[in-house]
């Protein structure tokens, strides 16, 4: 059975069971007695290990089944719920999620057998059985298998350390009988060779001359198919002794860039067979076979992305499109929509055709303004089929909040509110990482240990929170905490002795401008480097990345007390609602988001305010920012004694922009500028106005 | 050597170039390098980019930067006049990238051996530019070295 074609859906549902069994194993730490927790447990890993074999997934499914057992035990109340097999269990499931990764990337589950795990699960069930709690510490099998396979791999010439099977073997063992001499070779193809396969054949064409392939790595057909890197791999049985020769007769076909070689006999490939199992997978097998449901044992499949291949299958390209799940409701409304869009396309077509070209009559406006309303309509749903939930990034945080309470022996816990915000597919998939660092920073640096926080009549526990909500035209995730803040005298001496402010001038800093120079590269506040956070590469990524998406961080802090970091992301990314203004003769659109209010002032009224100018609106002090100096327009003959201000905001600070001319509200589409031009704060993007005419939208919270 | 080697040796030993004049000379611009030539059109400036930036324009619906090469070269600034183009070079690194040249003349085959590289007696600004003096008849060709035309390493 082909079961390929349902691999999205797999890894898709793969997901929600493991997040739904993180979630659930979490609050059975909190309520082991809970039997529904229990049994929501067990039905997700019913679910994982029977999807995990429809695909033939063995090693995943053996794995989930030895779950599956404990939980049986557990929901018959033989075996109690302690945190060393909650340990056990997230150990169990981060090896599930490798397998994801790795079928994501391949379409095949890879080597891994994560037999310490299961074993510690058996251990666990068996010691727990026999009336004895106690199991073996948890300790982190995945990487001490990984770094076996690793080393198997990483043999001194590629020839080395093919994978070489049962049957391979023989025929090496057979042709040493029979009185020849072995010899392995590895084969560097230039990397601009266009015809790999070609080049390929005429190697082996040469080698025959001398001897008799006996394996081929990768397998002759993936080599046929040019299903292959740069490299390939070959043990050659051959009587003469004249390896030279046949280096030379490899050499002479073009577009080899080199040979390794040596003689190799067939204990090498024995050995390495028994130091890695994992990695013994038939060369040869025919590429495209799929796992047989019935054989046990290494499944053949493993063979088409046999071990090393998995390892060069890293930088390709994961094999699974990304996917939204859409509400049909959202579909449904689309539908909808398109189809008032062609009657208006048709009411268009009637009236040119039928009215003979006049086109300043009544009926063709109101047309357009029906346009207008569908094409925004149209516009906000299909963004909103790009929208998902936070949830999908932030639910793996419970999990890591516990992971560092228990590594960093503070305990503290996360409460997380608005999971539900809604936001584009792609700024939710890349705000994991700076959140993450975020999280991590309150965590280590945050929340004091117990011990300070009874000193300070604070609950012992810390407390984590991260909140997100819609403001406008942006979301606003805060991840805010009740522990130690940011001590500025400490931030300011360390600014003085890295030598990026004297002494002098350190004293005249805002608290503001102190707190910004953590998000400077290389500047980290931790005394020593843990493999949490401080390594000097935290917060300088947190914000450059939240800026590559268009939003911004801010940071408030009271020493004692705890830090509340906000990160200020956009609705959308390509299409805003702007305001077109003029400046001199060029164009200009401010995103409508960003803009408070527009005033129209007399010139008398501006003020100054340390050689600044200013306007006292409704009990407000706002400065005023000249767009046409700002941008080098050509210098105003005369100022007209009223000036066109729009206000804009940013957080909670105000600033006026002077303009020339209002043109009025558009929707535009956001371009990019391409990066030769892109090195300008002011201008974020651009956008191609009706005329076709490029115009340049200012970035209003590069202003501030 | 097999056949396909031969065939692309053949083929290597005549490149085609677009040739353009910027004032009185004539420059020669390798047609692999080149996406598209469009007539002159309104420029929107960029305010704080580079000097010899012109600004942007809209290619069907892509906003592409046109550089003037004259601004780069030294030149004086760029007359616009009806035979005027906005040659798009398609780059690797930085997409696409205009630049304005007076006129658009002719496209010619030139192979390495009409092309002199040994060209190092100029002490002009644009000399950097140019990796190559073609032949072409009488008439001279200088040959832009296109990377350079718009290497930014020095600027940014």
């Amino acid at each position: 059975m082909d079961v390929s074609q349902y691999l999205d859906i797999f890894i898709d549902e793969t997901n929600e069971h493991i997040q739904s069994l993180s979630d659930s194993i979490m609050e059975l730490e909190k309520e082991p007695d809970n039997m529904d927790t229990v049994n929501e447990i067990f039905r997700a890993a019913h679910s994982l290990k029977g999807m995990a074999g429809t695909m033939g997934f063995k090693r995943m499914q053996h794995l989930t089944h030895d779950m599956e057992n404990v939980f049986q035990e557990v929901r018959s109340g033989n075996v109690s719920v302690n945190s060393e097999l909650i340990d056990i269990l997230f150990n169990c499931l981060d090896a599930i999620e490798k397998y994801l990764e790795t079928v994501k990337a391949t379409s095949d589950e890879g080597t891994e057998d994560n037999e310490v795990l299961i074993k510690k699960l058996n251990d666990y069930l068996n010691s727990a059985e026999g009336g004895d709690g106690e199991a073996a510490p948890a300790e982190d099998a995945a990487p001490a298998e990984e770094a076996k396979s690793d080393d198997a791999a990483d043999g001194d010439a590629a020839y080395l350390s093919i994978p070489v099977d049962d049957e391979g073997r023989g025929k090496l063992s057979a042709a040493v009988d029979a009185g020849q001499k072995l010899y392995g070779f590895t084969v560097h193809i230039h990397p601009d060779c266009l015809l790999k396969a070609a080049r390929a054949f005429l190697v082996f064409k040469a080698i025959e001359d001398f001897g008799e392939i006996l394996i081929y790595h990768p397998s002759s057909q993936d080599i046929e198919d040019e299903n292959f890197e740069l490299t390939f791999n070959m043990i050659v049985a051959s009587t003469s002794d004249d390896m030279d020769g046949m280096i030379k007769a490899i050499t002479a076909v073009s577009e080899i860039e080199s040979v390794e070689s040596g003689e190799v006999t067939p204990d090498t490939y024995a050995e390495k067979a028994e130091a890695a199992p994992a990695e013994e997978a038939p060369a040869e097998a025919p590429a495209a076979a799929p796992a047989p449901a019935a054989s046990a044992a290494p499944a053949p499949a493993a063979a088409k992305q046999s071990a090393p291949a998995a390892n060069a299958g890293k930088a390709a390209k994961p094999v699974t499109a990304r996917t939204v799940r859409v509400d049909i409701e959202k579909l449904d409304s689309l539908m909808n929509q398109v189809s008032e869009l062609i009657i208006a396309k048709n009411s268009l077509v009637s009236i040119s055709s039928t009215e003979g070209g006049s086109f300043d009559n009544q009926t063709f406006h109101e047309q357009i303004e029906y346009l207008e309303r569908i094409t925004t309509g149209l516009h906000e749903s299909v963004m909103k089929v790009r929208m998902v939930p936070i949830e999908s990034t932030v639910n793996k945080f419970p999990r890591m909040i516990r992971d560092l309470s228990r590594k960093l022996g503070k305990p503290m816990e996360l409460y997380m509110s608005g999971e539900e915000t809604e936001l584009d597919r792609t700024v939710v998939d890349q705000i994991g990482d700076p959140l993450q660092h975020l999280l991590r920073n309150s965590a280590d640096h945050g929340i004091e240990s117990p011990e300070v926080r009874k000193e300070r009549g604070k609950p012992e526990q810390g407390s984590i929170f991260l909140n997100a909500f819609q403001e406008g035209n942006n979301v606003i995730i805060q991840v805010r905490d009740d522990g130690n803040g940011i001590d500025t005298d400490k931030v300011k001496a360390k600014a003085v002795e890295r030598g990026i402010v004297s002494p002098e001038e350190a004293e005249n800093l805002s608290k503001k401008d102190i707190i910004n120079f953590l998000f400077m590269p290389s500047f980290s506040m931790a005394k020593e480097i843990t493999d949490i956070s401080g390594r000097g590469v935290g917060l300088d990524v947190v914000k450059s990345n939240i800026e590559a998406l268009g939003g911004d961080v801010e940071v408030k802090s009271e020493f004692g007390k705890g830090s509340v970091f906000t990160v200020r992301l956009p609705l959308t990314l390509a299409i805003i609602q702007a305001l077109m203004i003029e400046v001199r003769d060029e164009k200009y659109a401010i995103a409508l988001g960003s803009i408070s209010n527009i005033e129209n002032i007399s010139k008398s009224e501006i003020k100054y305010v340390q050689a600044k100018e200013v306007i006292h609106l409704r009990g407000m002090v706002i400065p005023l920012i000249r767009l046409d100096e700002l941008i080098e327009a050509e210098p105003k003959e005369e100022e007209s004694d009223n000036l066109i201000v729009v206000i804009v905001k940013k957080g909670d600070s105000l600033a006026g922009i002077v303009v020339d001319n209002l043109i009025g509200q558009q929707e535009i589409v956001i371009k990019s500028m391409g990066k030769v031009i892109d090195n300008n704060k002011l201008i974020s993007g651009a956008t191609i106005l009706g005329d076709g005419e490029v115009a340049l939208i200012v970035d209003a919270n590069a202003l501030f | 050597m097999s056949e396909a080697n031969l065939l692309d040796t053949v083929e290597e030993e005549k490149k085609q170039y677009i040739v353009v004049t910027i004032g009185s000379e004539q420059y020669g611009l390798d047609i692999a390098f080149v996406d598209n030539i469009v007539r002159m059109q309104k420029i929107t400036r960029v305010p704080k980019s580079l000097p010899h930036y012109r600004g942007v324009i809209n290619l069907r619906g892509e906003v592409v930067p046109v550089m003037s090469i004259r601004r780069k070269m030294g030149l004086e600034d760029d007359v616009f006049t009806k035979a005027s183009r906005i040659i798009i070079l398609k780059l690797e690194e930085q997409g696409n990238v205009g630049i304005v040249v007076d006129e658009v003349k002719e496209v010619v085959s030139l192979g390495q051996d009409d092309i002199d590289q040994n060209t190092r007696n100029t002490n002009r600004e644009d000399a950097n530019f140019i990796n190559g003096i073609g032949k072409n008849g009488d008439s001279l060709i200088s040959i832009f070295d296109i990377n350079k035309v718009v290497d930014e390493s020095d600027y940014i």
